[in-house]
């Protein structure tokens, strides 16, 4: 079911990170594969980004590449990530080593999509709360740490009384996933990055957890970038929502935009796949073809070859990204003589 | 309370359980020795008749007269009858006497003239291997693909391809011979000296080390270095190595609490089962640098057929061996959350 809860446009649109013209590649026996083509965005002060897309289309490299830690055999080939925090403007991809160390959870921090295997396995949570916090406050006292901690437990609905003596192992998916969340917003980050937050979680705990986010969004008011597939939980909490195909953006827009006004086919399309709730047996329309082979990409438009709507152009060249409006980005040939309808729902 | 109780019984039992079966694999093991021992063709008064015959030119009935003096074994017993004799004594704490090494002498005094140099030579060079190569291994596991990670892991390769042994005839031949050094490469020490807590003894001991030592080393190192750099690369692939970077830990406490603590746990055991070639020594190596330990004295032991000093150190090697085994379960259990029994 979708429907849209969030309120849109925000008021004041000051970007807290820039990405400019990113590229991320990762070397792979069959050739190099570039999961992240020239990514340009910005992501403003207390918003709600979710970033969208089919599976392989380079969303989690992107989210990495946010902390600079794309592991091997991955590398960022080029482009700059600038961080506007504190009156400071900092690229990451710029900064020393250390100070990338410093600079990383307290400033941005980040849900991995397997949050099953986040934890390391011979360390009690406890250990895991605590170093992280100690690697950037030598003077910080235990007690401090713990009320801390304890805290934020709570927020995420977990008894710390058990959990902290714990090891990974003895907690079920869905408490592991919890604590994964309150790990990173242990520093009080500016930037939350939350990849695939409850695909990894059976129906109910991902209600559960899906009321944490929210509870979380309201109280801490932080900057939070979603990424996931999970389009009804972009229709629940996205402020802006930006669509990846390939390794590009392919649209970017408001929340409005993006689930009413969607001038991309693939955008489109994807809206179809969602399933509605006002007639039961209606059918669903799955997106056409495969998603494209990543070490070896298709000429010119990347989603021509699933593309109703391909003319000979989109084959030839890919097209530039264009603001349709301050806020509406598109890269597509045809979107000013399309008229995609999406009907309300 | 109840609960703790409960688990404390279970746990009592399952270390009962695991002690009992260390025991009838001991005695299965001890049992099965004792007669393939004697299964062995010859025995060790006709050794011994051969060898004065060979040696003195003695006539084979002035021989057999001189063997029947010295021995006070009775071969001609029922086999039966002589294992169960076996046992009792051994019940009573007695390995009984060496027939023909050092006929008459105790084999407990037979077995730890020898056993100190064992565990003294083989602990030393087991540690230092397993250090060298874990640490190797994590470094190359760290540059992976570079010069440094194909030269180690090729060296390693082939070090451990080629037997302890010809290694060490090879040290013997290169080192000993063509650098004089050979007077260190025979015995625990040199001939003239007595033993004692004294500078002099002291050097001259780990002077003879160093050839059994290297030997040692060098054909084991490689097969810690090889494992520890797979396990290092695979973990370097976990996700929770990624999320400490991410959590902006120190580099050095990644190292050792995250990718060093994970890749170590399944070498764990593995040093633990070799703990228990610390009793038994390596028969081959000890022979090439005539070294005064244990898989020495099983070596002449064998060769003169002397069945009870043979016997005394199967038993040590079992035992060793099945103790080392239940202590790498332990020690598994200690380290490894997972498999902890209790909580
Ligand atoms: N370690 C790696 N080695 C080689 N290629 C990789 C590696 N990690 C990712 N890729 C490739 O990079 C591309 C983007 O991967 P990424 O994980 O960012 O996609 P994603 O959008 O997060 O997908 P999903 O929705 O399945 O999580 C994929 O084509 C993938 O094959
Ligand atoms: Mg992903």
């Amino acid at each position: 079911m979708i429907e849209l809860e969030t309120k849109g446009t925000l008021t004041v649109n000051e970007p807290v990170i820039s990405i400019d013209n990113l590229t991320v590649e990762y070397v792979s026996p069959r050739g190099v594969i570039k999961a992240v083509r020239g990514v340009s965005l910005k992501v403003y002060r207390g918003e709600t980004l979710f970033i969208v897309g089919e599976s392989g289309s380079g969303k989690s490299t992107l989210g990495l590449a946010m902390l600079n830690i794309v592991p091997r055999p991955g590398r960022i080939a080029g482009g700059s990530i600038t961080y506007h925090i504190d009156g400071r403007n900092v690229n990451i991809l710029d900064l020393p080593l250390e100070d990338q160390r410093a600079f990383r959870w307290k400033n941005v921090a980040m849900v991995f999509q397997s949050a099953l295997n986040s934890l390391n396995p011979v360390l009690r949570i406890w250990d895991q709360m605590y170093d992280t916090i100690e690697s950037h406050d030598k003077h910080i006292s235990r007690e401090e740490v713990y009320e801390k901690v304890r805290r934020l437990l709570y927020l995420v609905r977990l008894d710390p009384d058990r959990v902290l003596k714990a090891y990974p192992h003895q907690l079920s998916g869905g408490m592991r996933q919890r604590v994964m969340i309150a790990l990173a917003l242990l520093l009080d980050p500016k930037v939350l990055i939350l990849d695939e937050p409850t695909t990894a979680l059976d129906l109910l705990t991902q209600k559960s957890i899906m009321e944490v986010l929210k509870n979380i969004k309201k109280e801490l008011g932080l900057t939070m970038i979603f990424i996931t597939h999970d389009l009804s939980l972009a229709a629940e909490l996205a402020d802006r929502v930006a669509v990846m195909y390939a390794g590009k953006l392919v649209e970017l827009g408001d929340v409005y935009d993006i689930f009413y006004r969607p001038r991309h086919p693939y955008t489109f399309a994807l809206m179809k796949t969602v399933p509605k709730l006002t007639s039961i047996d209606e059918e669903l329309y799955p997106i056409p073809g495969s998603p494209p082979d990543m070490a070896n990409l298709p000429p010119g438009c990347k989603f021509h070859p699933r593309c109703p709507y391909a003319t000979r152009a989109c084959s030839d060249v890919e097209p530039s990204e264009e603001w349709l409006t301050p806020s509406h980005l598109v890269a597509c040939h045809r979107h000013r003589d399309l008229s995609l309808r999406v009907e309300a729902r | 309370m109840s609960l703790k109780n409960l688990l404390r019984a279970v746990l009592g039992n399952y270390l009962f359980k695991r002690a009992l079966r260390a025991f009838g694999i001991i005695v299965a093991a001890s049992t099965i020795t004792f007669f393939i021992i004697r299964l062995m063709p010859s025995n060790p008064i006709e050794i011994f008749i051969n060898q004065m015959m060979s040696a003195y030119g003695m006539s084979y009935e002035d021989a057999k007269a001189m063997a029947l003096a010295l021995f006070t074994i009775d071969l001609d017993k029922p086999l039966h009858e002589q294992y169960f004799e076996y046992v009792t004594n051994i019940i009573r704490g007695n390995l009984g006497t060496s027939i023909s090494i050092s006929p008459g002498t105790p084999v407990m005094n037979v077995v730890t003239a020898f056993l100190p140099w064992t565990l003294f030579s083989v602990s030393i060079s087991l540690f230092s291997s397993f250090l060298l190569g874990i640490t190797l291994g994590m470094i190359a596991a760290y540059r992976r693909g570079g010069i440094f990670d194909r030269v180690v892991s090729t060296v390693a390769a082939v070090t451990s391809a080629i037997p302890g042994y010809l290694l060490g005839i090879l040290i013997v031949v290169f080192i000993g011979v063509r650098f004089g050094l050979i007077n260190y490469m025979r015995g625990a020490y040199s001939a003239g000296l007595t033993p004692g807590f004294n500078l002099p003894f002291i050097v001259d001991v780990f002077l003879h080390l160093a050839a059994p030592f290297t030997t040692y080393v060098l054909s084991t190192w490689g097969g810690w270095m090889l494992s520890m750099k797979a396990n290092t690369v695979a973990v370097l692939g976990e996700d929770y190595v990624t999320v400490a970077r991410a959590k902006g830990l120190p580099e050095g406490r990644i190292r050792t609490q995250y990718v060093g603590r994970n890749a170590m746990l399944p070498l764990f055991t593995s040093l633990a089962i070799s703990l228990g070639f610390i009793f038994g020594g390596s028969t081959l190596i000890e022979n090439v640098f005539v070294y005064r330990g244990v898989g020495r004295l099983l070596w002449s032991s064998i060769n003169a057929r002397d069945y009870t000093v043979m016997q005394a150190v199967f038993l040590i090697i079992t035992i060793s061996v099945v103790v080392s085994n239940f202590l790498a379960d332990l020690i598994y259990s200690l380290i490894d959350p997972r498999v902890r029994v209790g909580g």
